[in-house]
């Protein structure tokens, strides 16, 4: 009950403002290369499953890698920041102007750097932008100890490594997860977009680049769709796995 | 051997800056083996201060301390006393059992071993069906029974609690003071309790330390000789003398209790 009462109002939202996209659409004659009708894009996602379900594929091994990379040096980084404190003093408005830089902006340059067949550029911008809510979440979560558990593991005796091993990482857990909810959709984003800068033609970006270009809108927005649903994706998976990853939450979401 | 003794020891917070204070001034105390003995004393008192002090999780600033006959540094490191504290500081990422192992494992004890002997802490404190739940799913009380166990779990000779019932309601409180009682009997641990209830202390202790404040200084011991520490105890008319006694100390000597 309590499951239909959550789920039901986004479904019927959801239905409602498609209807109003078709309605729009072939009642206000708007053109296609403006705004597609729903049905129509529905058709070429149909017609494409094959294409899309690929070029998903390419874009999604691109994202995943480049976001384990980032989040693996993420917290690597994290922890050197949280161990040192003149460390964490120049990481973090390094890590800063390594955000405020346009990332994106970068992957032609790293396009050059690279083959034109090569997919480490992408992977690259991928894990860039991976790194920073990652690195932050989990540089704010190991700091932040609860003082009794200080107290304690001092009572034991216990050294600087074990007190990060048994206190410090599982209690940055939830945290490390906070950045990994966002970092995940980012992945999907970068790795899409940073396809729009030549290189390998096989993703879901490049596809949307040259679907536009052969003035194919419909087909364009079939890719979009395809994208929307890898973002999803990663993010329910990153869900799941920081369920499974601390079964001492009962809810999902807290 | 004695279980603690404190002598000469002062502790001063922020030396030498405006913000000094002097937490603890001069301070003498000895806690027999197998004793239980109580700190009361108003807020800023240094009773907690004094606490950790034995705990070496702060140094003095003067005097000395020692723990079943050696520095209390030394003490610490191996393990002569087991701590719990107001909040029960649990991890909630452990399950219950694996919280009571956990001094166990850094001492280095073997898996099967620190199962064994962490089943037998939840035992004790009555919890042992509990072990595979997570602190979250368990009430206050229960959280503070396994924060006991696991102060337990290396048999530590001495035992220091924080106000580890602070944050309990009142039958809870009463219940497990029964239970912590029965606890150190079997096991014959030497206790340093703080404490700001009269009640619990007298029930409690062999002897309650009455301490007061600015600068932190033990003023008073009233020993407590109650037969028997059940609930019949609570009205005995010793009960009452002692809480009476340790009442007056409190309110500055000389000055007879308010009935």
């Amino acid at each position: 009950m309590r499951w239909i009462r959550s789920v039901l109002p986004p479904v019927l939202v959801g239905v409602f403002v498609l209807a109003a996209w078709e309605l729009t659409v072939t009642l206000g004659r708007i053109a296609p290369f403006i705004l597609p009708a729903p049905s129509a894009i529905w058709r070429e996602l149909v017609a494409q499953r094959t294409n899309v379900w690929e070029a998903a594929l390419a874009s999604g091994a691109n994202a995943l890698i480049g976001l384990i990379g980032g989040t693996v040096l993420a917290i690597l980084a994290a922890l050197a920041a949280s161990r040192f404190r003149p460390l964490s003093e120049v990481s973090v408005p390094f890590a800063a102007v390594l955000n405020a830089l346009p990332i994106i902006a970068l992957a032609p340059i790293l396009n050059n750097m690279f083959e034109s067949t090569s997919s480490v550029p992408r992977r690259l911008v991928t894990a860039i932008i991976v790194f920073f809510p990652v690195f932050l979440n989990t540089l704010r979560g190991l700091r932040e100890v609860d003082p009794v558990h200080r107290e304690l593991m001092t009572s034991y005796a216990a050294s600087g490594w074990t007190f990060a091993r048994t206190v410090r990482l599982p209690g940055a857990l939830p945290f490390v997860f906070t950045g990994l909810r966002q970092a995940s959709s980012l992945a999907v984003i970068a790795a899409v977009v940073a396809e729009y800068f030549g290189g390998l033609q096989t993703g879901l970006g490049s596809r949307i680049t040259s679907a536009a270009a052969f003035t194919a809108y419909p087909r364009a927005w079939a890719f979009v769709v395809g994208a929307c649903l890898l973002g999803l994706v990663f993010y329910l998976t990153t869900l799941i796995v920081e369920r499974l990853a601390m079964p001492w939450k009962s809810r999902l979401i807290t | 051997m004695s279980a603690v003794v404190i002598e000469g020891v002062s502790k001063v917070f922020n030396a030498g800056r405006a913000d000094e204070v002097t937490a603890l001034s001069e301070v003498d105390l000895t806690v027999g083996a197998g004793e239980f003995v109580s700190l009361i004393g108003p807020s800023g008192c240094g009773k907690s201060t004094l606490l950790r002090l034995i705990a070496d999780l702060i140094p003095p600033t003067r005097g000395s301390v020692t723990v079943a006959g050696k520095p209390a540094a030394q003490a610490r490191n191996d393990q002569e006393y087991g701590i719990a504290f107001q909040q029960s500081g649990l991890f909630e990422w452990r399950t219950v059992l694996r919280n009571v192992e956990l001094p166990l494992e850094l001492r280095g004890v073997s898996r099967t071993e620190r199962r064994s002997r962490a089943a037998e802490m939840l035992a004790l404190v009555g919890l042992a069906e509990f072990g595979g739940h997570y602190p979250a799913q368990l009430s206050g009380g229960m959280q503070q029974r396994v924060a006991i166990a696991r102060a337990l779990a290396v048999h530590p000779p001495l035992l220091l609690m924080d106000e580890p019932f602070g944050a309990l309601d009142e039958m809870t409180r009463e219940r497990l003071q029964g239970e912590l009682l029965q606890i150190c009997a079997t096991t014959g641990t030497s206790t340093v309790f703080v404490t700001h209830s009269i009640s619990e202390a007298v029930f409690l202790s062999n002897r309650v330390v009455v301490m007061s404040a600015r600068p932190g200084r033990i003023t008073a011991s009233v020993d407590v000789d109650l037969p028997e520490r059940d609930d019949a105890a609570r009205q005995s008319p010793r009960y009452f003398d002692a809480i009476t006694a340790v009442r007056r100390e409190l309110r500055g000597g000389g000055v007879p209790a308010a009935s």
